[in-house]
């Protein structure tokens, strides 16, 4: 019992040493552009309060969201025919393996030349890099599913849009929210870098223009507020993936 | 590749693609509808990766982003497999590590970006930190995972046979985590290039990403496609040679999925 407890609060304590010491040492000479975790919490919340912040919050979402949706969404759904019917298969899998370790962020040059320099660029660009993962995994999900279920419902004369439907998608769902879950990540990085890159408004715009105009503590309010919405958006994710995959073994998760 | 995959139709069908990707992209250039600065046709294109690659000043552009890459990316192996192993081991150091790596694993770490400039300068240091941070995630779960996936039979045949930890180290728990640890470094390295290529869109005055922004902002949209397919490239070049070191290094062991096929 006092073992489990400990090993327990192993993590937090070793959080809250690190962040103390982090603290303490800000009260000796040092640079102007390292704050303390105190005072990056006020500063924060005087930003939620002051409109400083949240304005910025939804600009990005607004960009970061239509993206990962449309791009995962696309993925999964080419992945799984990919991964079931050959002919589909061998006409877009090596196109998708072979330009897959390309970082899809060069393409925000060409993009913003043709679509502009606006939010729909970097939509794109979000979907394309979200497209990917989603695909792979979605594939991979569906081809590794087992062969005896598939020839068991066909046996019980299942049609073949109700295998695709009760045995396929089911079976590929634990790799999808794997893929998922790396598409929801690179999306993150993708909005944040497009926004650093060129934007008005957004998470990256406030860091890039606090950081430019000296203003450090606004500048560590919108890395907090990035990492609280990356850790957020993760955490839905997999209570979604809880949700959908209760059948599933506990271990496996 | 052989197989359902082999053959004359499935040759067409892999090609087919690519090719109307490229017939459209000529017909769309040489119809006049659209500006050469907007769609520049392939033979321009060309003409500026010609021009590119052949240029000894253009390849130092690319050694700039690799060595960038690269440098990071080994870096992370090198602590990454070790905390990986570490941390798979010990229940001790899971418990300690395991929640801080899960917790800040979703955080895109290229916020702080600009903290790292302030704190190594603008020039290369800041780039391969922060692409040490992004790389480290993914080698150390997948380390952690395979460490904790170590046959345990075998740890005490070894242990039984007289093995001293770090001989059961060297020879058991190295050797069956090595597939693990490869399939991290296929998800790191495309990763590498992308914290590479951003940083230097960012912030920066030479390497491949900064050639791509600066050729966009000059306005030779046929250069700055060049420099596009070079990046490319080198992203497909680096994955080939994962998969080669790993086919190399690891060749008794495969995992059923992408990153380690």
């Amino acid at each position: 019992m006092t073992a489990r407890s400990a090993v327990r609060l192993a993590a937090p304590a070793l959080l809250i040493t690190l962040l103390a010491i982090w603290q303490i040492a800000t009260r000796f000479e040092h640079p102007d552009f390292i704050l303390g975790p105190l005072e990056i919490a006020g500063h924060f919340g005087e930003a939620l309060w002051s409109g400083e912040l949240l304005p910025h919050v939804g600009a990005s979402l607004v960009r970061s969201l239509p993206g990962f949706l449309v791009g995962s969404f696309v993925g999964v759904v080419l992945g799984l025919l990919a991964g079931v019917a050959r002919s589909f298969d061998q006409l877009l899998s090596p196109v998708v393996f072979l330009t897959y370790p390309v970082p899809k962020i060069v393409f925000l040059p060409i993009v913003m030349l043709w679509l502009g320099i606006g939010d729909f660029s970097k939509i794109a660009v979000i979907a394309l890099a979200c497209f990917y993962p989603s695909f792979i995994n979605a594939y991979y999900g569906a081809r590794g599913t087992a062969r005896v279920m598939v020839w068991s419902g066909l046996n019980m004369g299942a049609r073949r849009t109700q295998i695709f439907r009760k045995v396929v998608v089911p079976s590929a769902l634990p790799l999808i929210f794997a893929g998922l879950r790396v598409s929801l990540a690179l999306s993150f990085i993708l909005l944040f870098s497009t926004e650093m890159i060129n934007a008005r408004s957004g998470l990256g715009f406030l860091i890039r223009q606090s950081e430019s105009s000296l203003r450090f503590d606004l500048m560590y309010v919108a890395i907090v507020a990035v990492a609280a919405l990356g850790y957020a958006g993760d955490q839905l994710l997999l209570l979604l993936r809880r949700r959908v995959l209760a059948w599933q073994d506990a271990t496996a998760r | 590749m052989s197989g359902p995959w082999s053959g004359p139709a499935s040759a067409l069908r892999r090609g087919a693609l690519p090719a109307v990707g490229v017939v459209i992209w000529e017909a769309a250039a040489r119809s006049g509808l659209f500006s050469p600065l907007i769609v520049p046709s392939i033979t321009r294109i060309g003409y500026q990766l010609w021009l590119f690659v052949t240029r000894p000043e253009s390849l130092a552009e690319v050694w700039y982003s690799v060595a960038r890459g690269l440098g990071g990316f080994a870096l992370a192996a090198i602590v990454g497999v070790a905390l990986g192993v570490w941390m798979g081991r010990s229940a001790t150091a899971a418990a300690c590590l395991g929640p801080i790596f899960s917790g800040t694993y979703p955080i895109p770490k290229i916020a702080l970006f600009p903290i790292f400039i302030y704190l190594f300068g603008i020039g290369s240091l800041s780039k391969v930190l922060l692409v040490f941070l992004e790389c480290l995630y993914p080698i150390v779960i997948t380390t952690q995972a395979g460490g904790r996936a170590v046959n345990r039979v075998l740890v005490w045949s070894a242990a039984n046979m007289g093995a001293s930890r770090r001989r059961i180290l060297r020879s058991v728990v190295v050797p069956a985590t090595a597939p693990f640890v490869f399939a991290g470094f296929r998800v790191a390295m495309p990763i590498a290039m992308i914290v590479v290529i951003i940083t230097e869109m960012i912030s920066s005055a030479d390497g491949l990403g900064y050639q791509a922004m600066y050729s966009l902002a000059s306005f030779k949209t046929d250069r700055m496609l060049a420099i596009v397919v070079v990046i490319a490239l080198v992203g497909v070049a680096l994955d080939r040679l994962v998969v080669y070191l790993r086919s190399r290094l690891v060749f008794w062991e495969r995992l059923d999925s992408y990153y380690t096929q």
